[in-house]
């Protein structure tokens, strides 16, 4: 890998960290608005549920977001603030459908401590103004006029340092807020300030309320006509007012999220840590409180966000688990439960762990993670491109062309399949076994080659070969009527739909044929120039039947023409430009956009717009699929066309939101595909491929698939084992039944293929496990899986004990044949030269694998390195060990064998809180830390003093804005290597907010390239709420912030292809790269994910 | 205390089929990428950073309170009449 890398998203970030509802795309509409940490959602409510309207990115990591309504407004505005102090005011324009920005800003100071518990952002009911509290004793004021319009921003002194929550409290003829917080005893109160925006200054306000709930953490303020607050701790609810003072005592639950109902504030549901969904009542009488109640609803995922939408239905964001949206039932079910789920949203954060398998063998990577939290624990698999499944094959040499075929024309089904070779027809059919047989169709030529079959009207069936079309009776099977070529031409290619054909002989002769009753009609015949390569009448007009367009494509000028039926006059003529010529076209429709593909000889792919009123065509497009020519045909999955491109990287061409998108098939080399839709493979496909014919069906069509395998326990590290077709995890187990809480941790074994437990160890009480590895030893064949632990005592800042756990899979069952305890906890392990290498606490440890005279083998120490805070992450190549620290960033040791010792080679000295690391190359080592960047460093091997090459420079910096939790070489896509991208190496990483991502390392005149585009996608692509992504993308941390350098943002670079054409247009001009070019190679980049 | 959820458009998931929850929502919506210059706000909608640290305010509007005191001061002649003024009136509120 090198220096100059490309970071790119393949699975957006998933987990909820908030959500609001209100008017924001109109005052008639409500929508429910989600953020997704860097990304906002915005859907509609409708009658048909909760529909997305878009998704929004936003460079910053949110940190609040709300929704209000200034005075005079008819609709909401939304109010984000993010993690870099920047803040802005978004309002909907429904004429443009645009997300304009009403108000923004940087609400940073320059000296302060920024809080422990988070940011907090308040807009103020009536109006007044919007409170941050950013920084320790700190309250900022960004004050309203009368008119809406934001003014000059001011900070109050807030004498409670350790705040808890702040939030505004209603009805009150001042600004007032609500202050929950701890004193330096530990207690918590509460006490309310009234905001004097004249004097920049707080008021006492009207009341406070000492000693509470020791774990409160939560404040709810109430609408009127109650007003007050409630107070939300571990074991009470507390309502307080003025006036008032009620309290409950609650089950010990941390309450993790709320939602108001009813809008005069009398019901609230709460989410807890475990997933419970109570619903709190404020019981009231004649304006005035007289109790709180509460009552268990039953189960959701541990929530992180609620809304209540509208008639019983809820959204439960959840940042641990899938979130969801559900139901609120009037009566119980079975369970006793008033909660049903109607909806589920997949979330993979937090990506706690992660490995890269090909679990097929066919050299396509799957990711599988350790995802979500608590009992919300799971693990998925998550693969890129589209899966066949495979439901019969048939060995098969030398098939030229396959046609599906129904025995009636209203028949729902297939019936036959038509397979063609170089000299001979076969018929296939299902038989009554549901077994596919060879049969005949007497009135189809046999011992020819087909160079096309269709059905046809009048429950007919049409054959083309090279010499004659015939029409066929599909119920009695024998032949109608007979068309010959002319004498003297032979037929090359032929295209047909119900009730048209077309064909075309050597000598450039298209001819067009109607089919009738029993009838072939040659209607119309005309000469062109050249010979003719490929056509296509598939219907996508009004009529299904019928074809007004025809499409062909031609030798020598290499163009592809439309011509009107049925008088075959030419309307559009396009060259296509080089020296390849189109293989394959077709006409078709997505979403209501018809479209005319081409494919050509050497596996590219153009794509127009097709007006169909006068054949015009627009908006080229040319994307590489492949080496080798392209055949393409149309099929229905889950009532939506499809385009299968067969080709040595086979694709199926699809479109959302009105783009046509293309994801891989996971099958090494398709030559030839038809539907076929049987009653005993319904949905199916006929594939040819590699000398062999499968019946299978097809996945869902989308770019990622992703598998959830739910635990209920917590699964922290995964890895897998070749040999044995397993995988091993390291998981811990909530006993929630129990009075304390306690968690269990375990060492579990699971199949490869269908994720069951098969073997437990169970370790010991405080025993937890930190890592897991599959490798062998020298002088020893078997392979093991090898298990770190750390007893992770209560009283303990670190933990001094731990233990190495040698397992073998036999039998499918786990056994430990040796371990060794450690003085700490076994952070890391890797297979190092035949040996086991060991981070524990601070020391790196190498143990060696000896026998035993019994033939049994123990873990002996060999030697060790100190000098780290905490060794969390290692990763080894050669004899080389990259260490990434706590907080000492990344070192460099190397094993000197001769002298059996582990010694420093390097260090990065910037202090950097690690939480991954990778070895690019050689030279270049990656590492993510705590403040959500990445960065690369580089050994200095030609160094003059020893000084400078015990140094390690930092070559490259970048604001991924997300927290890594582990990188793993692999690639998501099956790597081609005779293509381009399959050259170009990479490294997946896995977050906390569920993102999948991409570094792809590039050559530098690549890097150079993008870098440019880039810069001028910058200019063309705007931040939402006046964000900056030069800002956003700089290293930031406590000490420094700095531009971004060798690493580009493949995010912004691949919106290119989501740009209109003037725009694109726009940047070809500033880059003097010709449209076409600057989207083939953008589009080849997406072909990395 | 359950029921009677509340309503803002009855007709809202009226027509909603559930999925099978095994099966999770496969719903993408568009991503934005605004090429609109309505992405900045007015300039007089722009909020910067506080020029003066709140100590230095503080400082500042102590002074201006003593300069408008001594202010005071030079402009009425009777001051210790004036101090005693408001005791009196919060002598009266008790």
């Amino acid at each position: 890998m090198s220096v100059w890398n490309y970071v790119v998203t393949a699975h957006k970030p998933t987990n909820v960290t908030h959500s609001c509802v209100g008017n924001f795309t109109s005052p008639q509409e409500l929508n429910l608005i989600i953020a997704k940490c860097t990304r906002i959602e915005i859907h509609l409510l409708s009658p048909q549920g909760l529909q997305p309207m878009l998704d929004v990115p936003i460079y910053g990591r949110i940190a609040t977001l709300e929704l209000f309504r200034p005075h005079g407004e008819t609709q909401d505005l939304l109010f984000i603030a993010t993690e870099r102090y920047k803040f802005c005011v978004l309002q909907w324009d429904a004429e443009t459908g645009e997300v304009i920005t009403r108000a923004m800003g940087d609400v940073s100071d320059r000296i302060g401590r920024p809080t422990d518990n988070g940011q907090i952002g308040i807009v103020d009911p009536d109006c007044r103004l919007i409170g941050l509290h950013l920084y320790d004793g700190l309250f900022k004021v960004i004050p309203f006029d009368n008119k809406g319009q934001l003014k000059e921003a001011f900070n109050i002194r807030l004498e409670e340092l350790q705040v808890l929550d702040i939030k505004f409290l209603y009805g009150c003829p001042k600004p007032t807020i609500v202050v929950l917080y701890q004193d330096n005893k530990d207690a918590r109160h509460m006490k309310t300030y009234e905001v004097n925006l004249k004097d920049k200054d707080f008021v006492e306000g009207p009341w406070s309320q000492n000693n509470l709930d020791n774990g409160a953490d939560l404040l709810i303020p109430v609408p009127p006509p109650l007003c007050g607050v409630l107070i939300i701790g571990e074991e009470t609810i507390v309502y307080s007012s003025a006036s008032s003072f009620k309290a409950i005592p609650i089950r010990p639950s941390i309450t993790r999220a709320y939602g108001r109902v009813d809008a005069d504030g009398s019901r609230y549901l709460l989410g807890d840590h475990n997933g419970l969904l109570h619903l709190l009542v404020i019981t009231h009488e004649k304006e005035k409180v007289s109790g709180l109640k509460i009552e268990l609803l039953g189960e959701t995922s541990i929530a992180s966000s609620i809304s209540y939408l509208d008639n019983a239905v809820v959204f439960v964001g959840s940042s641990y688990g899938d979130s969801q949206l559900i139901k609120l039932n009037l009566q119980p079910d079975a369970k006793g439960s008033y909660v049903e789920v109607l909806e589920r949203y997949v979330n993979l954060g937090p990506i706690v762990d992660f490995c890269v398998v090909d679990l097929e063998r066919q050299g396509q990577g799957l990711v599988v993670t350790c995802s979500g939290a608590y009992k919300d624990g799971s693990l998925r698999i998550v693969r890129n491109g589209i899966g066949i499944n495979e439901q019969a094959s048939v060995e098969l040499q030398g098939i030229k062309g396959m046609w599906s075929l129904r025995s009636a024309t209203d028949d729902p089904y297939d019936t036959f399949l038509v397979v063609s070779f170089i000299n001979e027809t076969r018929i296939l059919a299902m038989n009554i076994e549901d077994e596919l047989e060879e049969t005949e169709i007497e009135g189809f030529c046999s011992n020819v080659q087909t160079l096309f079959c269709h059905d046809a009207a009048y429950d007919q069936l049409v054959q083309v070969t090279s010499s004659t079309v015939r029409l066929v009776s599909a119920t009695s099977r024998e032949l109608r009527n007979e068309w010959f070529a002319p004498e003297g031409y032979s037929i090359n290619v032929a295209t047909a739909n119900v009730t048209q054909v077309l064909l075309a002989t050597g000598g450039g002769h298209l001819i067009y044929l109607e089919i009738g009753d029993g009838v072939l009609r040659e209607v119309k015949h005309t000469q062109l120039e050249y010979d003719i390569s490929c056509l296509d009448i598939n219907p996508i007009g009004d009529n299904k039947n019928c074809s007004q367009l025809a499409a062909v494509g031609m030798w020598t000028d290499i163009s592809v023409r439309i011509f009107s039926l049925p008088d075959l006059n030419l309307i559009t003529k396009e060259h296509l430009g080089g020296e390849i010529i189109p293989r394959s076209v077709l006409l078709c429709s997505f979403e209501g956009i018809s479209y005319l593909l081409c494919a050509l000889g050497d596996g590219h792919l153009l794509n127009f717009v097709l007006t169909t009123s006068n054949g015009a065509l627009s908006d080229r497009k040319k994307v590489s699929l492949g080496t080798q020519p392209i055949t393409l045909r149309t099929f229905s999955s889950k009532n939506a066309t499809h385009v299968f491109a067969a080709s040595d990287r086979p694709t199926v061409i699809y479109s959302s939101n009105k783009k046509l998108l293309y994801s891989n098939v996971n099958l090494k080399e398709v030559s030839y595909m038809c539907p076929f839709n049987t009653a005993a493979f319904p949905d199916s496909l006929a594939i040819a491929k590699e000398g062999e014919l499968t019946i299978g069906t097809i996945d869902d069509i989308q770019k990622l698939h992703i598998r959830s395998i739910p635990l209920g326990e917590h699964a922290r590290r995964i890895c897998h084992q070749e040999q044995t077709r397993t995988f091993a995890i390291c998981s811990l187990k909530y006993n929630l039944s129990a009075a304390d809480d306690s968690e269990m941790h375990f060492v579990r074994l699971l199949d490869d293929q269908t994720f069951d437990f098969i073997s437990t160890y169970p370790l010991d009480q405080f025993e937890c496990g930190c890592s897991v590895l599959s490798c062998s030893f020298s002088d020893d064949n078997n392979v093991y899986y090898c298990v770190g632990t750390a007893y992770v005592m209560p009283e303990e800042n670190e933990p001094t004990k731990g233990r190495v756990l040698i397992f073998i899979v036999e039998d499918g069952k786990l056994q430990l044949i040796a371990e060794k305890e450690t003085k700490g906890a076994v952070y890391s392990l890797n297979a190092f030269n035949g040996k086991l290498l060991a981070a524990i606490n601070q020391k790196i440890q190498l143990y060696k694998w000896m026998p035993r005279d019994d033939g049994s083998h123990e873990l002996q120490s060999e030697c060790g390195h100190h000098g780290h805070i905490l060794a969390l992450y290692v990763q080894t190549r050669g004899d080389f060990v990259v260490v990434g620290d706590l907080m000492k960033s990344i070192s460099l040791l190397i094993y000197k064998h001769e002298e059996g010792a582990i010694e420093e080679r390097a260090r990065d000295y910037n202090a950097n809180w690690m939480s991954a690391v990778e070895i690019l190359d050689d030279d270049i080592y990656l590492g993510a830390e705590n403040n959500f960047n990445l960065f690369t460093v580089r050994k200095n091997s030609e160094g003059a003093t020893d000084e400078e090459r015990g140094r390690l420079e930092v070559v490259g910096e970048y604001h991924l804005g997300e927290f890594v939790n582990r990188f793993r070489h692999g690639s998501l896509v099956m790597r081609l290597p005779d293509s381009d991208v399959g050259q170009i190496p990479t490294v997946i990483f896995g977050t906390v907010n569920g993102v999948i991502g991409v570094i792809a390392s590039l050559p530098h005149e690549q890097y150079v390239f993008l870098e440019k585009l880039q810069m001028n996608m910058r200019k063309v692509i705007k931040g939402v709420g006046g964000l900056s992504h030069e800002q956003w993308r700089s290293f930031y941390n406590e000490k420094k912030t700095v531009e971004a350098k060798s690493f580009l943002d493949g995010d912004l670079i691949e919106s290119f292809l989501d740009l209109n054409r003037n725009r694109m247009e726009e940047i070809s001009k500033a880059m003097n790269v010709a449209v076409d070019e600057l989207m083939k190679r953008v589009e080849e980049l997406t072909r990395l994910h | 205390m359950l029921g009677s959820w509340p309503s803002l458009d009855p007709h809202n998931f009226s027509q909603f089929k559930p999925n099978d929850p095994s099966n999770p929502s496969k719903m993408t919506p568009v991503t934005y990428n605004p090429t609109h210059d309505r992405t900045l706000s007015p300039p007089d909608q722009v909020i910067v950073p506080e020029a003066k640290n709140i100590l230095l305010r503080h400082f500042y509007q102590q002074a201006e309170e003593k300069m408008s005191a001594k202010r005071a001061f030079s402009d009425n002649p009777m001051p210790e009449r004036a101090s005693k003024l408001p005791r009196a009136s919060a002598s009266d509120n008790v």
